[in-house]
């Protein structure tokens, strides 16, 4: 069984490496974000609004960057996956075959993420350093809890994905939630902007979410913002909902099958 | 009696279908209130297969024919009532009855879009998890039986839908499954592929003794495959039975056409009808029970100047059009 998963996986690395002009255009789009991102904070600190949080300027320059590396990175194609596969009837064809469907769309999203480390990530990572320098972690230990952070935020967000996914087999005039989705995530986990700038009233609520332990909480520990004790606090809880939304995902799963919609004959 | 492949009992789909209304208040009030109806998909269905069938499962189009195979295929959950397939119950265990099925949805592929054919059928041996050398063995068989070695390297997306069909046949086949379900196989193909595909579904019935489920539009298909046809309409089994006892039950009439030299007035028969008059060609249906063909050729002889005729037997099409027909009209 794991053959499989590794096969998928490697297939989907072999087929997104053969894709050229896809690369190109998500390089260059991440690029000008990148770019535009890190003048914005350059004009905003220009203007005096001084260290916010102890924060400098060139720690948020490292933050930027990283977060989009990030973002280039986790793949989490699942929420589309199912979606179009439940619109288009070709879901039917992953439920007879004897192997755990959402299992193998995540052995899908790791070639995804695995490809893109090779051909998006790099390039991204060179052009920064050119522009802005290399942008070091604070310490070497920062740098390994980061490591872990990333895969732990990996697995939320896509959980959260899949999560989303489910409701494609519930209701289908409801279009693609994965966007409106994305759009939360976006904004709430501080991959724009840290939620350290946000209202004390949005970051004490924002703790019970799990959206700021996918991008502030890695990008904390990397330009050390967070502590190193603090850190693995967060990974603790970074790993909670790791197992909380698997709960979640797992009993919604067990539910949804028996729903299944299949479109068209 | 033969071993029981397939059994299942008074089996309901029912689908709850959300009606839309026009316009963008209509769309707005049933976002906000939908009105649910119910639709029968299948509507109370029982039959058991036994081993070694091939069984064409037809009718129009909406019957619940599709409906019918993802509920034994453990896709979708029946409304009520049971399904064995090989002893077990698809929705109970969905992997294990779908580790002794084969299935192939005429309007879709199972096959890996962005993958070779090959490896398409490499992921499919990894999770059945087929040892290498009973692999190599069917894969060489159904190769040749389905000629695929011109587009084994080809990516899925590249090849034609008969190519692709031929594609899917074999991903079907390669766990050797004893059960096979075919959704309109031959959907949208030429000759040369439905004849193809038709020889295929023979040899592996033959060779492995593999249950072929099939539907289809295609009649020449059934005719030339299956020897049990169950026919449904509306949800519901209408005719299950040997072919040849179906069309005599159906089409118990034959059909007499007749030439003639010049213009008659009393053309009428008491044991056939005209059911079609074009010019000088008059078409009598008779049934074969009534008179035989032989005694209306005789009679019609001597008062009508014949000049040419020839006699009609009914065929499945004739006794398909017949069930339609009759149960449509409820
Ligand atoms: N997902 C669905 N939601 C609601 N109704 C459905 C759905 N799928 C099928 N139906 C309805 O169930 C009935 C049976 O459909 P089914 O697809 O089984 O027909 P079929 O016999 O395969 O027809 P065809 O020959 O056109 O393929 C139809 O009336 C159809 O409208
Ligand atoms: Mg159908």
């Amino acid at each position: 069984m794991l053959q499989a998963y590794w096969y998928i996986t490697k297939m989907r690395m072999l087929t997104n490496l053969a894709y050229r002009f896809e690369v190109f255009t998500s390089v260059g789009t991440n690029l000008i974000i990148m770019l535009a991102s890190v003048f914005l904070w350059q004009t905003a600190y220009g203007g005096g609004i001084g260290n916010v949080q102890s924060l400098s300027l060139q720690d948020l320059t490292t933050y930027t960057i990283l977060s989009i590396i990030l973002s280039s990175m986790f793949v989490c194609d699942v929420q589309n996956t199912i979606y179009y596969k439940i619109r288009e009837g070709q879901i039917v064809t992953d439920f007879y075959r004897p192997i755990p469907l959402l299992a193998c769309y995540l052995a899908d999203d790791i070639g995804g993420s695995l490809s893109s480390l090779a051909n998006k990530a790099l390039p991204l990572i060179v052009f920064a350093s050119l522009f802005f320098g290399i942008p070091w972690p604070s310490f070497l230990l920062n740098f390994l809890l980061f490591i872990p952070s990333c895969l732990l935020s990996y697995g939320i967000l896509w959980l959260l994905s899949a999560l989303v996914g489910l409701i494609a087999f519930w209701v289908m005039e409801l279009g693609n939630m994965g966007m409106v989705k994305d759009s939360i995530v976006r904004v709430l986990s501080g991959s724009i902007v840290p939620l350290w700038f946000f209202p004390e009233s949005v970051q004490t609520v924002s703790k019970f979410l799990p959206f700021q332990y996918t991008y502030q909480t890695p990008l904390g520990i990397y330009i050390g913002n967070i502590g190193t004790k603090e850190a693995l606090t967060a990974l603790a809880v970074q790993a909670v909902w790791v197992i909380l939304l698997f709960l979640l995902l797992a009993a919604g799963w067990k539910r949804t099958k028996k729903k299944t919609l299949i479109q068209g004959g | 009696m033969k071993e029981t492949v397939i059994e299942v009992n008074n089996l309901v789909k029912e689908y709850m279908i959300t009606k839309k209304e026009s316009g963008l208040r209509g769309s707005l009030k049933s976002l906000l209130f939908p009105k649910k109806t119910i639709v029968n998909g299948v509507d109370g269905i029982s039959f058991s297969i036994g081993k070694g069938e091939i069984v064409g499962y037809i009718g129009p189009n909406g019957a619940g024919k599709s409906t019918t195979i993802k509920m034994l295929t453990g896709i979708l959950h029946p409304t009520s009532g049971s399904i064995k397939v090989c002893g077990i119950s698809p929705q109970a265990d969905r992997k294990s009855v779908v580790r002794k099925l084969g299935v192939v949805f005429g309007q879709r592929t199972q096959l890996y879009w962005d993958l070779r054919l090959g490896e398409s059928f490499e992921l499919l041996r990894r999770i059945y998890q087929i040892d290498m050398t009973a692999y190599e063995e069917t894969l060489a068989i159904l190769r040749d039986v389905l000629k695929l070695d011109e587009f084994m390297d080809t990516p899925v997306r590249q090849l034609s839908l008969g190519q692709r069909m031929r594609g899917d046949l074999a991903a079907a086949m390669l766990h050797a499954p004893s059960v096979l379900f075919l959704d309109e196989p031959t959907i949208g193909l030429d000759a040369d592929a439905k004849h193809a595909i038709r020889n295929f579904i023979k040899e592996i019935n033959r060779t492995r003794g593999v249950t072929v489920i099939l539907t289809t539009h295609d009649l020449d298909d059934v005719e030339q495959l299956c020897n049990r046809l169950v026919v449904v309409n509306h949800g519901k089994i209408v005719e299950d039975g040997p072919i040849d006892t179906i069309i005599h039950k159906l089409a118990p009439y034959r059909l007499l056409v007749v030439e003639l030299k010049q213009p008659c007035e009393d053309l009428v028969h008491p044991a056939a009808t005209i059911i079609k008059q074009d010019g000088l060609k008059i078409w009598y249906q008779f049934e074969k029970k009534r008179i035989f063909a032989a005694e209306l050729i005789s009679d019609l002889s001597q008062k009508l100047p014949i000049q040419d005729l020839s006699v009609k037997e009914p065929d499945i099409e004739d006794a398909i059009r017949e069930v339609y027909k009759t149960t449509s009209a409820v």
